[in-house]
C-alpha cells in the first residue's frame, strides 16, 4: 500500500517535472568551426577557430569571444590558444597541435542569468539580464511570471595528432556535458555514431539533441537529426553523408532552493566532421 | 552384456571426440605457403585537367576485421597530406607511425607500376591462410579521390582479380602465385 503510494508520487513528480522542461531555444547558437579535425604532420602544425553565433550553420554571424578558448591536452592539462582577434562577424584563433593524441577545444563562457516576466496591461512579454537578486532593483511594479533562468553553454571540437587517445574526453561533473563513445576521429558517413550526456556529473535521461550538417544557406530544409537521450544518457545517430556537423544538446529544468536562478538552461554545441568512409 | 555396454559406451565417447576434432581442425592458423607471393600491376591514368597534381597513393592488406595486415605501398609527397588519405590515415597510418616512416616514398606520375606482396605482416610473419581484402586508396590533390576493395582468399590456389579503372585508377591486376 505505502508501495504503491510511493510509485504515484513520483510518477506525479515526474510528470510535473516533465511539464516544467521546455526548451529554451538559443537565439543565436555559438559555435567553433575548427580549420581541420585530423593532423598528420610530424611535428605538428597549426589549426585556426572560427567562433561566432548564428543562424545558419556554419555562417558567421555575430562576434561571439574566443578570449576563454581553452585547449585540452592529451595530457589532461589546460593551454590557451596562441593568438586571438575580434573581428565584426566571428572571432578566430590559432594554436600550434604538436603532442600526439586528442585534444579537447573548448570556449566555455561564465554563466549568465536573464529574467523574463510580464508586465504592463497588455502582459507584454520582457526579459532582463539579471539574477535573482538583482532582478529586484530591475524589475518593474507588479510584474508576473517573473521566472529568472541561468545559462551555460559548452562549445567545443575535438582535434587529433597521430593515434587518437581519450584522457581530455574527462567530465567537469558540471552542467550539461557531453562524453563521445564513438570517438570523435572515428566519425564515418553512414556509421551510428554513440554518445553519452551528462548533467552535473550524472549520466542525464531526456536530452534533446539537434544534429546539424553544415551548408544550410545552401538547401531548402534544415535536414536536421532529432534525437533523445535514454535512460543512461546515450544517444545514437547516423550522419548520412560526409561533411561537418554542429551537434546542440540542451537540458534545462528547475531549481531547488538556488538564490541566482529558478531554472537552469544547458547547452553543449559540439562540432565534428564525419569522414568519407 | 555389461562389458559390451560399457563398450559402446567408451566408443561413444570417442566418436564425439573424434568429430569435434574434425570440426576444430580447419580453423587452424595455417601459414600461406611460403612460396606464395602477390603480384600488382597498377596504372596511374593520365589525366587533362587544369591543375593537376601527382596523387597519393596507398595500398594495404587487411583482415576480416578491417585491421591492417600489411601498407605495401604509400606514395606521398610530406607527412602533412599522410591525413588526405582518409581511409588509410584512420585505419592504419595515425596509430603506426614506424609503418609510415618505413613504407613511404615519393609520389609517381601517371603510368604503369608493379609490385609484390610477399604474404609478411608488418611484424614480418608469415600471415595466416584465410580470408583478407585488398584496399587500394587514391587521391590527387586539386582532383578527386577513389577507394578501392577486393576480397581476397590467401589459401594454396593461385588466382587473378581485375578491377576496372576509375577516375582516378586505370586498371588494377593482383595475382596471387602459389608455386
Amino acid at each position: 500500500m505505502l508501495n504503491k503510494k510511493i510509485n504515484v508520487m513520483v510518477l506525479t513528480c515526474s510528470m510535473l517535472a516533465g511539464l516544467t522542461f521546455a526548451s529554451v531555444a538559443n537565439a543565436h547558437p555559438r559555435w567553433v568551426l575548427p580549420s581541420h579535425f585530423t593532423i598528420s604532420k610530424e611535428g605538428g602544425d597549426w589549426l585556426s577557430f572560427d567562433v561566432t553565433a548564428s543562424h545558419g550553420v556554419f555562417v558567421f554571424d555575430k562576434p561571439a569571444g574566443s578570449e576563454t578558448a581553452q585547449i585540452i591536452m592529451p595530457d589532461g592539462r589546460k593551454q590557451r590558444p596562441d593568438f586571438v582577434l575580434r573581428g565584426k562577424r566571428r572571432s578566430v584563433f590559432d594554436f600550434h597541435f604538436s603532442e600526439q593524441g586528442t585534444h579537447k577545444v573548448q570556449i566555455n563562457n561564465q554563466a549568465g542569468y536573464f529574467t523574463s516576466f510580464k508586465a504592463g496591461h497588455r502582459d507584454t512579454p520582457k526579459r532582463l539580464r539579471a539574477n535573482k537578486i538583482d532582478r529586484v532593483a530591475l524589475l518593474p511594479k507588479e510584474p508576473r511570471d517573473v521566472v529568472t533562468t541561468e545559462t551555460y553553454t559548452r562549445v567545443e571540437s575535438y582535434i587529433t595528432v597521430g593515434k587518437p587517445s581519450e584522457k581530455a574526453f574527462e567530465l567537469e561533473g558540471k552542467y550539461l556535458e557531453l562524453l563521445p563513445i564513438t570517438h570523435p576521429s572515428d566519425i564515418v558517413a553512414d556509421e551510428p555514431v554513440r554518445l553519452q550526456l551528462y548533467f552535473n556529473g550524472e549520466a542525464q535521461a531526456g536530452v534533446k539533441v539537434d544534429i546539424t550538417r553544415e551548408g544550410t544557406l545552401y538547401r531548402n530544409h534544415q535536414e536536421q537529426i532529432d534525437v533523445v537521450s535514454d535512460e543512461q544518457g546515450f544517444v545514437t545517430f547516423t550522419p548520412n553523408v560526409a561533411g561537418r556537423y554542429l551537434l546542440k544538446a540542451e537540458h534545462s529544468g528547475d531549481l531547488i532552493n538556488n538564490p541566482l536562478a529558478d531554472r537552469m538552461s544547458a547547452s553543449v554545441h559540439f562540432t565534428f566532421e564525419a569522414v568519407l568512409p | 552384456m555389461k562389458i559390451n555396454k560399457l563398450y559402446k559406451g567408451v566408443w561413444g565417447v570417442v566418436l564425439v571426440l573424434l568429430s569435434s576434432i574434425s570440426v576444430v581442425m580447419p580453423s587452424v592458423a595455417k601459414p600461406v605457403p611460403s612460396s606464395a607471393y602477390m603480384d600488382i600491376e597498377l596504372i596511374l591514368p593520365n589525366v587533362v585537367t587544369s591543375i593537376y597534381a601527382r596523387p597519393y597513393v596507398a595500398v594495404w592488406i587487411a583482415d576480416t576485421e578491417g585491421k591492417s595486415v600489411r601498407t605495401i605501398q604509400l606514395w606521398v609527397g610530406k607527412d602533412e597530406w599522410l591525413k588526405d588519405l582518409r581511409s588509410w590515415w584512420r585505419k592504419v597510418g595515425r596509430n603506426d607511425r614506424a609503418v609510415v616512416d618505413a613504407v613511404t616514398s615519393a609520389t609517381r606520375p601517371a603510368g604503369k607500376y608493379r609490385f609484390s606482396w610477399d604474404g609478411l605482416d608488418e611484424q614480418g610473419e608469415r600471415v595466416e591462410q584465410g580470408q583478407y581484402t585488398f584496399y587500394v586508396e587514391v587521391v590527387r590533390e586539386h582532383g578527386g579521390r577513389n577507394y578501392l576493395r577486393q576480397k581476397l582468399q590467401l589459401e594454396e590456389q593461385s588466382f587473378t582479380h581485375r578491377l576496372e579503372p576509375t577516375q582516378e585508377t586505370g586498371q588494377i591486376t593482383i595475382n596471387y602465385n602459389v608455386e
